[in-house]
């Protein structure tokens, strides 16, 4: 799926089906979110009123733990302590900012550039320092993700909303009034349609 | 007759100019200094104009005509939140301000919806001190409508709207006049088709202001806002040491002065002027909605009688 292989927008109204693609255009540019979406569909309608955005994703590398670039170990024989030996050093400095929030500053020792002495019981600990999530390149997306749709791109009158959230495809409708079940069914087909796409 | 140019040029002897244009019997209303580059705004007369362009000549200066100088203008957006800002309103609100006018941003706290948007009495008010009010409207043509039908209520001034879809203004109730090519942009307006829209805008703007003026002749103010402004600087010396951007904004039929209303408004109502008459014979001076600040309505003729 390449970056933006589908992008409509669907609306009684042509002109401003025109000015909404912009409109989406420049959220996307502005949150550098064009490689992120796949296939995009928006259907509008302001008689009724209500507005559709559902997209297929296409997300980046997961999440970064601390055992994808260390070797995390046991520390000196009976001392409580958990020794980190960093292999890469390019998430040093994020580590470090976990560690400090998680154990303190005063439990965390630096004797050399690659090792990382915690201070802590290595029993109850070193699982879930092997676990400890570093970075979140996905989930970060989808926060601008959900930035750009819900604070810039749904029409700020439509505060009636029910969303849909996934690694793989996001799905928004809002109203100003009641939703309709028939506004969701269609929000499903557009995504299913989308989805189709994907395996022709 | 006065006839509204804006002068862009350096700082070396702009004052020349200046001085020029007091002795020729007009006025300077704004003066900005930006490092090397002075902007002078101002009202010279019609007859006096190839001296001032001779002048400006001189110093290698551009001079322009500024149809919107003198006038107040509220550009409205239905909030302040990402949908409407920073690009479009700003655009809209910049390019006013280089047309000569003085823009006041408002966001309405509930503006939102077609069917949910709502005017307070507050904001209502405050708008309707102005010359002239702009909103900035969206995409969707039915949406304009329903809008109109309701937002504008209660608002005396005219109303310029614009949106995306090209409407004619008659389809646009309540609304003096409507722009279309608009609607919610989230770039920089910087394209040249883009500048034509805005460049439509000022001239629609333009218009609007020349009939109120036109009203604003059969029957017109006993004393000219400029004077008020020159007046009330060389009286009261404190607005000088006012830090606003315009410390006396000037309107159509009157001025808004930034000083504090309980402080200075005795001062201002008794400001003299050589026909031997005071401010408050001839304008009323009234609190503002904005801030703490002074708002001076020129009475019209038919009430005071005469005019000085």
């Amino acid at each position: 799926m390449e970056q933006l292989e589908t992008f409509i927008v669907e609306s009684p109204d042509a002109t401003g089906a025109k000015a909404t693609k912009i409109l989406i255009q420049d959220s996307l540019a502005d949150l550098s979110l064009n490689r992120v979406i796949g296939r995009l569909k928006v259907f509008v309608d302001p008689v009724e009123p209500v507005f559709i955005f559902t997209a297929l994703l296409r997300l980046g590398s997961p999440a970064v733990k601390l055992k994808d670039f260390a070797i995390v170990d046991m520390g000196t024989l009976g001392k409580d302590e958990v020794k980190i030996e960093l292999q890469r050093e390019t998430f040093a400095v994020k580590l470090l900012n976990k560690l400090w929030a998680k154990y303190g500053k005063e439990n965390i020792e630096q004797p050399d550039k690659k090792i990382i002495i915690v201070k802590t019981d290595p029993m109850k600990e070193l699982d879930v320092l092997k676990e400890l999530v570093i970075e979140e390149p996905q989930a970060e997306v989808l926060d601008r993700l959900i930035d750009a749709v819900a604070l810039r791109i749904i029409p700020e009158g439509f505060r009636v909303r029910k969303h849909e959230l996934s690694t793989s495809h996001i799905l928004f409708v809002a109203s100003e009034d009641t939703l309709k079940p028939e506004w969701i069914a269609k929000a499903k087909d557009m995504l299913n349609s989308l989805r189709s796409e994907d395996n022709a | 007759m006065l006839e509204p140019i804006k002068y862009v040029g350096g700082v070396y002897k702009h004052n020349h100019l200046i001085e020029l244009v007091e002795d020729l019997g007009g006025y300077i209303l704004q003066k900005n200094v930006m490092q090397t580059e002075v902007v002078l705004l101002m009202l010279v007369p019609m007859i006096d104009m190839p001296i001032v362009e001779a002048k400006s000549k001189e110093l290698l200066g551009k001079l322009t005509r500024a149809p919107l100088t003198g006038t107040e203008i509220a550009t409205v957006a239905p909030t302040l939140a990402f949908h409407h800002l920073p690009h479009l309103d700003c655009d809209i609100a910049e390019f006013l301000r280089q047309h000569g006018a003085k823009t006041n941003m408002v966001g309405l706290a509930r503006g939102v919806g077609k069917r949910i948007c709502q005017v307070t009495a507050y904001e209502r008010d405050l708008i309707n001190e102005h010359d002239l009010a702009v909103f900035i409207l969206g995409n969707y043509e039915h949406c304009i409508i329903e809008k109109s039908k309701r937002l504008y209520e209660g608002i005396e001034i005219p109303v310029v709207v614009t949106g995306a879809p090209e409407l004619r203004t008659e389809d646009v109730p309540n609304a003096t006049a409507y722009v279309g090519s608009f609607g919610r942009i989230l770039h920089h307006m910087r394209h040249s088709e883009e500048l034509r829209t805005l460049d439509k805008l000022a001239l629609v703007i333009g218009n609007v202001l020349d009939d109120v003026r036109k009203e604003l002749a059969k029957d017109p103010p006993a004393v000219a806002p400029p004077r008020i402004k020159k007046e009330i600087e060389e009286q009261i010396p404190e607005i000088n040491d006012s830090l606003h951007p315009l410390p006396i904004a000037l309107q159509m039929n009157g001025a808004r002065v930034k000083l504090p209303y309980e402080e200075y408004h005795e001062q201002v109502e008794n400001i003299k002027f050589v026909e031997g008459v005071t401010l408050k014979e001839v304008a009323l001076v009234l609190p503002s909605k904005m801030r703490n600040f002074i708002l001076i309505k020129a009475l019209p003729k038919s009430e005071t009688g005469f005019v000085i």
